[in-house]
């Protein structure tokens, strides 16, 4: 059976896609069928990280979403495009498939003014998993507790609260682990992203642990090599050795360990 | 010329002498004036002779790693600079700067080797001045690695305690003691401010404070859970959840 994994934050901004992006990339190497959705409909950016060609995604989420295609025809292997990134390139043979969002203006309003079925949306993410036979559906959720949001995370096995240090994403954070909870969703993770190095990790893992009694499961410093990478590669495939491709590694295992 | 006679006698590297070879050496030494900020010799110069301080004061510079000038030493009347040019032959290891009017005088390689042939005395005075400036340079030396391991260790208390008690029992009138308190000042100086540094660290380490209100955090999650959508989801998915873990049985 395949794992939903939803990938949350409270606000826009905290490396979710890269994360997400990343966290797949990491899946598949490890020879899991990993399939990756963007559901961040009104800021989509994950088909970036993967190098999809905006003019070949002529269908995505949005036009499944509105009952115009079937769900497979949006789930895109990497097309050529990805060879040529010394990152993404060593998922050419892999097992993985990225559900794109449309970067188009109308579409994103449209979207924005009629809303669309979140039943639809849950049906899809199950037909996927089946047609795919999925080991990981990965979740890169909208910022913030909408309904597509809450349906991801009540439908994950794992839900991933991305969080930076500061006090906002602190008290959003607070909020998502209640939600969580409240829907008994397996297991929760924290994830602190663009940690600062003046901050002592192992004590900011442990404080953050105590304040929502939920594991932290990585402390990820602010890189600018990450920042300057523009969202243009798989970071974590790119420069494996970097602490920041190390700490995300820490996730995928636990991730690996725990199915 | 007695004046130089009476000089000379106080210099401690030719108190081994008879008086009438410091005569003879009177005769030979050669006097020289400088004014405040005149080069008496530049790092890495060539030069075999010694200088002796008359009166005035010089200072002993190199450069730091971005090419600034460091000062090393100062040197006053009775001290000699350059002294290890009669040996070695290397080009100056640092240079000499005057801080003001100085007058020193110079002791030509030629004429020490020249009254050393005469006064082997001289040979054994010179090799025990230098013995004992490597066996203090050594000593230090030592300290100094065992006070870096201890500093990289992080144990600053025993380092600062080790260099105050160090600084306690030099004697402030040898040139050579002068030079280990100021090793010892550098020392000092640098354990403090590795200490201050990691001090601040701790400090703004512990700025991380991770303050929620309760109440809005309650208010956010109450708002979410009462919406009709948020009631229908956790039914199915409960509903859900039971169906897959009856599943699995």
């Amino acid at each position: 059976m395949s794992r939903i994994i939803s990938i949350h934050s409270f606000r826009g901004g905290t490396g979710k896609s890269n994360i997400s992006a990343n966290l797949a990339a990491l899946l598949a190497i490890e020879g899991r069928r990993v399939g990756v959705v963007d559901t961040d409909i009104q800021s989509p950016g994950l088909h970036v990280l993967f190098g999809l060609d905006e003019k070949q995604m002529k269908l995505t989420l949005n036009e499944y979403l509105r009952g115009e295609c079937a769900i497979e025809e949006v789930a895109y292997t990497l097309g050529n495009g990805a060879k040529h990134a010394p990152g993404r390139g060593k998922l050419f043979d892999r097992d993985i498939w990225v559900i794109p969002s449309s970067i188009n203006a109308g579409e994103i309003s449209a979207i924005l003014r009629h809303g669309y079925d979140v039943n639809r949306l849950n049906e899809g993410l199950q037909r996927v998993r089946k047609q795919l036979a999925l080991d990981y559906l990965i979740i890169d959720t909208h910022p913030g507790l909408n309904d597509e949001t809450l349906l991801s995370i009540a439908f994950s096995d794992v839900l991933i609260v991305v969080l930076r240090l500061d006090q906002q994403d602190f008290q959003g954070t607070a909020v998502a682990v209640d939600i969580a909870r409240s829907l008994d969703v397996p297991e929760l993770m924290l994830v602190v992203n663009q940690a600062l190095s003046r901050y002592d990790f192992q004590q900011v893992q442990q404080q953050v642990t105590e304040t929502y009694n939920a594991p932290v499961a990585a402390v990820l410093p602010l890189t600018e090599d990450l920042v300057e990478l523009q969202s243009s590669d798989i970071f974590a495939l790119r420069s494996p050795e970097h602490p920041w491709s190390i700490a995300l590694r820490h996730i995928a295992t636990r991730l690996l360990e725990s199915a | 010329m007695q004046n130089v006679v009476h000089y000379l006698k106080t210099i401690p590297l030719l108190q081994g002498l008879p008086p009438a070879a410091i005569e003879a050496l009177a005769l030979q030494v050669l006097p020289h004036h400088l004014d405040e900020g005149d080069i008496l010799f530049r790092k890495g110069a060539s030069g075999s002779s010694v200088y002796m301080v008359r009166s005035g004061w010089v200072k002993i510079v190199t450069e730091n790693a971005s090419g600034g000038e460091l000062v090393l030493n100062h040197c006053g009347p009775g001290e000699v600079v350059g002294e290890m040019a009669l040996i070695d032959r290397e080009p100056r290891s640092a240079g000499v700067v005057a801080l003001g009017a100085v007058d020193v005088l110079e002791l030509t390689r030629d004429t020490f080797l020249e009254v050393l042939s005469h006064q082997p005395i001289l040979a054994l005075d010179v090799m025990r001045n230098f013995s004992a400036r490597l066996r203090f340079a050594t000593t230090y030396i030592e300290k100094a690695i065992e006070w870096s391991h201890r500093i990289a260790e992080g144990d600053y208390h025993f380092a600062i305690e080790q260099i105050q008690s160090e600084t306690g029992i030099v004697d402030r009138n040898k040139a050579d003691e002068v030079r280990a308190v100021e090793l010892l000042a550098a020392f000092f100086n640098m354990v403090e401010g590795v200490r201050n540094r990691e001090e601040t660290l701790k400090q703004q380490l512990r700025e991380l404070s991770i303050e929620i209100d309760e109440s809005k955090r309650r208010e956010a999650f109450e708002e979410v859970a009462q919406s009709p959508f948020f009631k229908d989801l956790k039914s199915s998915v409960q509903k859900m959840r039971q169906r897959d873990s009856g599943e699995e049985k």
